[in-house]
C-alpha cells in the first residue's frame, strides 16, 4: 500500500514486467507438489487437501514468473497428464526420495514417460527429491531413482537438472538447448534462491 | 515448438488509470475519517435522541437471528469500552456475568427492560460458541492421521462398514480403498492438511445421513456413457471407442471430494462466512454437530451441483468447486436465510436435507 502511494505521488509507472513461463508440474502423488508451490508463493502449507484435477498457480521470481499448472498424481488422474503437456517450456518433476522402492519404481517409470513424450522431450526438466529431512530418504547423489545412464548420450532430448548438477542428455539439439540453457538458467538462480532461503522445511539439499 | 511468451509494459493505459485510481484512495480516506470521528458523535446523538444505547436499538429493532446477532457482535468488536470488547472473548460459563456488567455499565434499568438481558444473553452465547467452535474445529483438524492411535483406526474401520457393508476389506492396507474414493492402498496419505477433521465428516455423513451417502457413492462408481460424436468416433480405432464409451468418466471420488468438502466448510467457518448461516440455525451455542451438518448439506448440494455442471470428467473439479464456492458465498451473505434446518442426530436419517 505504501509502495503504492509511494509510486503515484511521485508519477512513476509500474515496475518493469518479468518475462513469464509455462510450466508443468507432476509427479506421483503425495511427493509434495502442491506444498513447494504453495511455499513459493508463501502461502499456507499446512491446509493443503489431495490435488483433484489439476490447478494453476503464477509462482513469482525476482527476475521471472512461472505459470505452474500443478497436476495431480493420483492415478485415476495421472492418465490425463498429457493432455495439459501442450504449451509447456518447462517440466518440474517432484518425488518422494522417502517413498518405498515400489514408489520409487513407479517414479521412474513415470518420469521415463515424461521424459519420452514427443511433447516433452525437448524442454528442460528440473527433478526434485523431496522429503529430504526424512530419514528414509535416498540422497540426492543416489542415482538409484534416477537411473540415469553415466554416458552422456541418452535417447532422451531434454535437459535434466537435478540439484544444481546438469547432465547434457542428447548431441543432436543444440539449437533449440540455447534457449532451453537460458530457461535453466534462470530456473536454477530461482532454485539456487529456494536453496537459500531459510523457510525451507523439505528442502535442504 | 512453444515461443517464449513476454509481457509487453501497458505505458499506454498506466496514465489514464493514475486519476480514477487517486480518486479512490481519497474515497477510502473519507470512509476512515467517517469510521473514526464522525460515526462516535452520531451514536452519541441518537442516544440522547432514542434514550437508547446501541445495544438496545439492536435488540429492539431485530428479531432473534443472525441479523441481530451480527450487529451485536459488531458493536461490541468497535466499542471503546474495554469491557465490551472483550466480551466475545469470554468463556461461556460467564456469559450471564459479563451481560450484568454490561448493563450496570451502560446504566440501563434492568427492571424497565426484562428482556434485553436474555437478548443479550442469547447473542453472546451464539457469539461465543462459534468462536469455540472455530478452536475445536482448528483442534481436530491439526490432529494428522496416526495409524498407532486404535481410535483413529476404529473410525476408519467403521467408515469402510458404513458404506460397503456387504464387503469385508482383505486388509488394513488394500487397493479396495479406493473404491470408497481413497487415491491410494492408504487412506492415511489422503488426509493430509485436513487431518482428524476430514475423517470425522464423513464419518459423520455415512453414519447420520446414510441414504444420501450410498447415493453419492453409489453415483460415484457409476461409468457415464458419454455421448459420442460421429465425427469424433471416425477418428478412433475400435479399442480408443469402447475405453472411451465406458470410461468412468466423471472419475468422482467419494472420499477425496469429502475431504475437499471438509476444506471449503473449514474455510467458510473460519473466514466467517458460516456465522450467517450458524446463528440462525443454533439459537443456542454452535456447537461440532451443527458444523458436521452443515458438511452433510454441502455434500448432498456439490454432488447435485456435480451433476447439473455435467464436467467431462475429474480435471474440472477445481474449476466446479471454485464455482460451488462462490454460489455457497452468495447464500451466506444474506444475513435471513439458512443453508440447511438443524436437526437432532436421531431425527436427521428421517429427514432428507
Amino acid at each position: 500500500m505504501l509502495d503504492y502511494c509511494f509510486r503515484t505521488l511521485c508519477c512513476k509507472g509500474p515496475p518493469p514486467p518479468r518475462p513469464e513461463y509455462d510450466v508443468v508440474c507432476i509427479g506421483l502423488t503425495g511427493s509434495g507438489k502442491t506444498s513447494l508451490l504453495s511455499r513459493l508463493c508463501s502461502e499456507a502449507t499446512d491446509n493443503i487437501v489431495p490435488t483433484t484435477g489439476f490447478s494453476i498457480k503464477a509462482v513469482p521470481f525476482q527476475n521471472a514468473i512461472l505459470n505452474v499448472k500443478e497436476l495431480g498424481g493420483a492415478d485415476s488422474i495421472k492418465k490425463y497428464w498429457s493432455r495439459y503437456y501442450q504449451g509447456s517450456q518447462g517440466v518440474v518433476f517432484v518425488l518422494d526420495s522417502a517413498s518405498s522402492e515400489e514408489d520409487l519404481e513407479v517414479a521412474r517409470t513415470e518420469l521415463h514417460s515424461a521424459l519420452q513424450h514427443p511433447q516433452l522431450c525437448t524442454l528442460p526438466f528440473l527433478i526434485l527429491a523431496n522429503h529430504q529431512d526424512k530419514p528414509a530418504a535416498r540422497s540426492v547423489q543416489e542415482k538409484v531413482f534416477i537411473n540415469a545412464p553415466s554416458t552422456p548420450h541418452t535417447p532422451y532430448g531434454a535437459l535434466c537438472m537435478m540439484d544444481g548438477c546438469t547432465f547434457w542428455a542428447s548431441k543432436s539439439l543444440p539449437v533449440k538447448l540455447g534457449r532451453a540453457r537460458t530457461f535453466c538458467k534462470k530456473l536454477l538462480y530461482s532454485y539456487d534462491s529456494l536453496r537459500v532461503s531459510k523457510s525451507w522445511g523439505n528442502f535442504h539439499f | 515448438m512453444p515461443m517464449g511468451r513476454r509481457v509487453y509494459p501497458v505505458s499506454s493505459n498506466s496514465q489514464r488509470n493514475q486519476q480514477p485510481d487517486s480518486n479512490r484512495v481519497l474515497t477510502q480516506l473519507l470512509v476512515f475519517l467517517y469510521c473514526k470521528c464522525l460515526w462516535r458523535g452520531l451514536k452519541f446523538v441518537i442516544r440522547k435522541l432514542t434514550g437508547r444505547c446501541e445495544l438496545q436499538r439492536i435488540c429492539y429493532n431485530n428479531k432473534p437471528g443472525a441479523r441481530r446477532t451480527l450487529k451485536i457482535e459488531s458493536s461490541l468488536k468497535c466499542s471503546k469500552h474495554e469491557l465490551l470488547q472483550s466480551a466475545i472473548n469470554v468463556h461461556p460459563d460467564s456469559v450471564e456475568k459479563t451481560i450484568d456488567d454490561i448493563i450496570s455499565l451502560k446504566k440501563i434499568n434492568p427492571d424497565t427492560n426484562p428482556q434485553l438481558g436474555i437478548s443479550l444473553q442469547a447473542c453472546l452465547l451464539q457469539i461465543v460458541g462459534y468462536r469455540n467452535l472455530v478452536v475445536e474445529v482448528e483442534k481436530l483438524r491439526r490432529e494428522p492421521y496416526d495409524c498407532e492411535n486404535s481410535a483413529h483406526e476404529e473410525m476408519l474401520m467403521k467408515l469402510w462398514k458404513e458404506l460397503r457393508p456387504d464387503s469385508p476389506l482383505s486388509g488394513r492396507i488394500s487397493k479396495q480403498w479406493c473404491e470408497i474414493g481413497f487415491q491410494g492402498n492408504d487412506p492415511k496419505t489422503d488426509f493430509r492438511g485436513m487431518g482428524l477433521l476430514g475423517l470425522h465428516n464423513l464419518l459423520y455423513f455415512a453414519e447420520h445421513d446414510k441414504a444420501t451417502a450410498l447415493q453419492v457413492l453409489h453415483d460415484s462408481l457409476q461409468p457415464k456413457h458419454r455421448n459420442v460424436s460421429t465425427e469424433e468416433a471416425s477418428k478412433m480405432s475400435k479399442a480408443e471407442w469402447d475405453k472411451k464409451k465406458f470410461d468412468k468418466a466423471i472419475g468422482y471420488s467419494f472420499a477425496i471430494v469429502g475431504i475437499n468438502i471438509t476444506d471449503l466448510a473449514y474455510s467458510l467457518l473460519v473466514s466467517g462466512a458460516l456465522k450467517t448461516h450458524l446463528y440462525n440455525v443454533a439459537p443456542e451455542m454452535p456447537s461440532l454437530v451443527h458444523f458436521q451438518q452443515t458438511f452433510c448439506y454441502l455434500m448432498q448440494e456439490f454432488h447435485r451441483f456435480w451433476i447439473e455442471e455435467d464436467p467431462c470428467d475429474i480435471m474440472e473439479f477445481n474449476r466446479v468447486r471454485t464455482k460451488f464456492h462462490k454460489r455457497v458465498l452468495k447464500q451466506l451473505k444474506n444475513p435471513d436465510m439458512a443453508l440447511c434446518p438443524h436437526f437432532t442426530a436421531s431425527d436427521l436419517h428421517l429427514v432428507n436435507l
